[in-house]
């Protein structure tokens, strides 16, 4: 719409933009730039203490990390914790759809996400462990429980108030079609709640996460195949520093994808298009 | 405009009558209406005509199934109104009443397959073929906050008319639009209506938008709501001598409005 609207525009009132100023307007590049700063001076701070068991440099790091790669070490324990995740995070979501679904359509189930939420959200996943560890043993159905918990309250206050926001007419208009109960909340409640649904995915992916990689650093799967947080864990009693900084590395790395990649591209493809960004 | 005249036999088709409604507030309950009676005939372009506070838009959610009577009853074809229904169609003031998550062509296509059954292909084509008349042929692909505000209450009046609905119910769909849009928008409505001469019940506070659109109009004056006079448009007449009957009319019913003026427009 505004390049036929700029072409309309006379020439002597616009000018081309240089290409500096092309550059500076593309935020990844920026980003880049910035980035290779933080990397130079991380490089530079570790010849400074030359201290390798305190603080590796970038160099020792990624080629510690190339390593562990090559060896197949490392691609096996994000594969490990990655599998872990997406059972937990899946799981924490659809128990949050339910309690949602439940809460728009009845009045206890209303109250129920009240209480349950306001219970739970403040308390800390990480916090369950022991519980967890009680009931289901030392292993990876503890770390799932702790996940489901870590993403379900989030994602549930995210989707209840996305429903709670939907405008009046929309829900007249879907009325006015004859909709009801479930047709009514998969074609109208719940994409009209889109941003705020992806939102809540975004918070509840964060937290699992971190939980994930915080329970790991507790305990190691028995037959030694635990995941990423595992893996830093045991190259800190290896003291392979450097290693840890990689593992530490791949935690954030495997972060920022899902951040920029994954909720990016829903992004892109729903409410970017749809004009509903906030 | 010919054909368009009052059919004074006909059986009244969408009924209200002694039609009370409330509504809580936290510290009231406040009578939006008390015992409106009126009955819409078949090919009516009828026009709730008042000033804010007077329960216009109210009666029209009534109709629209979203509120229930306190006391009295309306019917629609005989049969008791009692829960929203594709059978009347509605277009809203709210620009947002679009899904904003299709297109302008799928908005179409979506009201067309929730109601009717109807095949995905037939329906596009009844949808291409609204958006056409509705002027917006070129738009199909686009998303509703990409259009403007007038193209979205057109977007919205296609819908309506895709739902091949019994009367359609529009509540101030022109208010926030532009003079300008708004005075072409009336016409287009006109237009269409010439086409299908469907049933329509519109909600206004602008008395030149009543007389614009209307085959009879409702003046209501507030709080409670209730009819202070009754007007029949001749159509018929309407191109000979439409300067004066306007003129005259425009007057009577801003006297009937500001008559015991305690109240503001």
């Amino acid at each position: 719409m505004s390049s036929s609207a700029e072409t309309d525009i006379p020439e002597d009132v616009k000018r081309k933009l240089s290409l500096y100023e092309k550059l500076y307007n593309i935020s990844a590049l920026r980003k880049i730039v910035l980035l290779l700063f933080l990397a130079l001076a991380w490089q530079f701070y570790s010849a400074y203490i030359d201290n390798p068991l305190m603080f590796p440099s970038l160099a020792d790091t990624m080629s510690g990390l190339a390593e562990v790669v090559r060896s197949g070490e490392l691609p096996l324990r994000m594969t490990t914790s990655l599998r872990v995740i997406v059972v937990g995070y899946s799981g924490g979501v659809l128990l949050a759809g339910l309690l949602t679904v439940l809460a728009i359509t009845t009045r206890p189930g209303t109250d129920l996400l009240e209480i349950l939420t306001s219970m739970f959200n403040p308390l800390p996943a990480i916090a369950l462990l022991p519980v967890a560890l009680l009931w289901f043993g030392l292993g990876y159905p503890s770390i799932i429980f702790v996940i489901v918990h870590a993403v379900c309250w989030p994602v549930a206050l995210n989707i209840y108030a996305g429903f709670m926001g939907v405008s009046n007419t929309l829900r007249m208009v879907g009325k006015n079609y004859e909709l009801a109960g479930l047709a009514f909340v998969f074609r109208i409640l719940v994409p009209a709640a889109f941003p705020h649904i992806l939102t809540g995915l975004k918070v509840g992916w964060a937290f699992s996460w971190r939980t994930l990689i915080a329970a790991e650093l507790v305990f190691g799967v028995s037959s030694g195949s635990g995941g990423l947080g595992w893996f830093i864990y045991e190259k800190k009693n290896q003291l392979d520093i450097n290693l840890v900084f990689a593992g530490l590395l791949t935690v954030i790395i495997i972060g920022v994808l899902v951040e920029g990649v994954v909720f990016k591209f829903i992004e892109e493809r729903t409410v970017v298009k749809w004009g509903m960004k906030f | 405009m010919a054909g368009t005249a009052v059919h004074d036999d006909d059986e009244p088709f969408l009924e209200v009558r002694k039609l009370t409604l409330q509504y809580k507030t936290a510290r009231y309950l406040i009578t939006a209406t008390r015992d409106i009676s009126f009955a819409v005939r078949e090919s009516d372009r009828l026009i709730l005509l008042g000033p804010s506070g007077c329960g216009k838009s109210t009666i029209l959610k009534a109709i629209g199934g979203f509120l229930k009577p306190a006391g009295g009853s309306i019917t629609l074809n005989g049969g008791q109104i009692k829960k929203p229904g594709a059978d009347r169609a509605i277009v809203f003031q709210e620009f947002d009443q679009l899904l904003p998550w299709k297109t302008a062509l799928e908005n179409i296509v979506f009201a067309i397959r929730q109601t009717r059954k109807l095949g995905r292909d037939e329906a596009v084509e009844e949808a291409t073929a609204l958006l056409k008349k509705v002027n917006l042929g070129k738009f199909g692909d686009t998303y509703p906050h990409a259009l403007s505000g007038g193209m979205k209450q057109r977007v919205a009046i296609a819908r309506c008319l895709a739902l091949k609905s019994k009367i359609i119910l529009m509540d101030e769909p022109f208010a926030s639009l532009d003079a300008l849009t708004r005075q072409k928008m009336q016409e287009e409505l006109l237009e269409l209506w010439a086409e299908t001469k469907f049933t329509l019940v519109f909600v206004t506070h602008s008395i030149d938008e009543a007389i614009t659109l209307g085959t009879r109009i409702i003046v209501l004056s507030p709080h409670p709501g209730r009819i202070v006079d009754e007007f029949e448009l001749d159509w018929t007449r309407r191109e000979a001598n439409s300067h004066l009957e306007f003129a005259g009319l425009k007057e009577r019913i801003t006297r009937i409005l500001f008559r015991d003026m305690d109240y503001v427009i």
